[in-house]
């Protein structure tokens, strides 16, 4: 499921041009990192942060995900919001990068979305098993086609961050949800792995 | 796959975590939900059984399931999960027609024909393999979602993980339908239910990792991966399905805001 989102990052291409190759070159290109299983995953997770990077929207996602709280940090929150924000798919996802077992991505549509979205939709296979749906909405901006969400088997993640941080921001307000951000990426720079077992809830 | 991805989904939940930072109480939540899945009147409730299933995850569920993973090759451990799935024909069956699919339905016998036959009592999937027969995903649950019910309150049900008031009479509707020989001992019917809950966990150690790792606050992830993935289920993840909200979920410049 991660290496979906992994397959979705998308790299440096030209020119407004049409959703679907963009998709294309975008899944080639982080393809193509993730076979050199000879480099160090280091030098694979940076190269694939600099296609995400390119290609992902990160302002527009990021808007996206605080939905009304938006609005209510000051610039320098949503400066540190949008980084950190980053930061945690970067480290998160990257992590994933010695999972990639040959998968073939092939592009099955795409589809019309309000003011000039488009959804462009993948099947993701292994050999051997069933493929799954990675669905990437785009959006013009500038003059080219960015990605604003990846839609995994149904699940939007910017949906789904949204009612995460949600409900942060419901209890601790954009001070804790910045704190956890930026503990978690700190964490998960230092050491990758499983997460301990957090305390229950009151 | 898609199968998986619910048991994914399911089982990250059956796993879920309290994030030790949004561990404060919730109750004066000022915001109303912004999204239908987040609709958990129940939620202090549902946060403890959610706590007790992680405990149960982690120290008993999880560490099983890694072991028999470590036993077991891959094909063996795939067989027993297409044998738990060939079982649960009547189920699928009926759903489909519940929901007015007779292709459905007429693949779903065929699956079952074959699959108990050729596929030896389930183990394998020839119906798939060598046909093209695709398995479908159904219960109650998603037949009342296609009646037009909605989801209601948000549940966290002990052992089983999330659902909602739809699904868990979904589960009621369904449970009928499930195959229970009657000469077969009770403890041996547990077994197989445990045999399978292991096995299905075995296949999703990594994706439950990975999940709580990127989750900030699991109890929200999952409640939220959740239902997106039951309207997806509902919609049959049509091409012409679109995510829920739409208009909100793209738009932040809404007038509504």
């Amino acid at each position: 499921m991660l290496v979906a989102a992994l397959l979705s990052i998308p790299p440096a291409a030209s020119a407004v041009g049409n959703p679907e190759d963009v998709v294309r070159q975008v899944t080639d290109e982080v393809i193509a990192v993730l076979k050199q299983k000879q480099l160090p995953r280091e030098q694979r997770q940076s190269q694939i942060l600099a296609i995400v990077e390119h290609r992902v929207d990160f302002d527009t996602v990021s808007k996206l995900v605080l939905a009304r709280h938006w609005k209510t940090l000051n610039e320098d929150q949503q400066r540190r919001f949008t980084q950190e924000f980053k930061e945690h798919l970067a480290v998160t996802y990257g992590q994933n990068v010695d999972s990639y077992h040959d998968q073939k991505v092939e592009i099955i549509g795409a589809r019309d979305e309000a003011r000039g979205d488009k959804t462009v939709q993948t099947h993701v296979a292994r050999e051997g098993q069933k493929p799954f749906q990675v669905d990437y909405r785009v959006r013009q901006i500038g003059d080219e086609w960015k990605i604003i969400d990846v839609i995994v088997e149904g699940v939007s993640l910017v949906a789904n961050f949204r009612s995460q941080f949600q409900q942060i921001m419901a209890s601790g307000g954009i001070d804790q949800l910045l704190k956890l951000l930026h503990e978690k990426n700190v964490k998960g720079e230092a050491a990758p792995g499983a997460p301990g077992l957090k305390s229950p809830a009151k | 796959m898609k199968r998986a991805a619910l048991a994914t989904i399911f089982l990250a939940a059956l796993a879920g975590g309290v994030h030790a930072g949004t561990a404060a109480p919730y109750a004066a939540d000022p915001d109303p939900p912004e999204h239908p899945g987040d609709y958990d009147p129940l939620e202090r409730v549902n946060r403890g059984t959610f706590w007790v299933n992680d405990h149960f995850d982690v120290y008993l569920l999880e560490p099983v399931a890694k072991a028999w993973d470590w036993i077991a090759p891959d094909p063996l451990q795939r067989s027993i999960s297409h044998f738990f799935q060939n079982v649960r024909f009547p189920v699928v069956f009926a759903n489909d027609l519940f929901q007015g699919k007779p292709r459905e339905a007429g693949i779903d016998v065929a699956r079952f024909v074959i699959n108990t036959t050729v596929g030896v009592a389930g183990f394998m999937d020839p119906a798939e393999k060598w046909w093209g027969l695709e398995p479908h995903v159904e219960d109650f649950g998603q037949t009342l979602g296609r009646w037009g019910s909605p989801a209601g309150a948000y549940l966290v049900i002990p052992i089983l993980g999330p659902s909602n008031v739809r699904d868990a009479f979904g589960l009621a509707g369904d449970y009928p339908l499930t195959i229970v020989p009657f000469f077969v001992d009770q403890y041996i019917l547990w077994g197989a239910r445990v045999a399978e809950g292991v096995n299905e966990r075995s296949l999703y150690l990594q994706q439950v990792r990975d999940a709580k790792e990127a989750a900030l606050d699991y109890y929200s992830f999952v409640r939220n991966a959740y239902h997106q993935r039951r309207v997806a289920l509902i919609n049959d993840s049509r091409v012409e399905a679109k995510p829920q909200n739409e208009q909100d979920l793209y738009f932040f410049d809404n007038p509504q805001d």
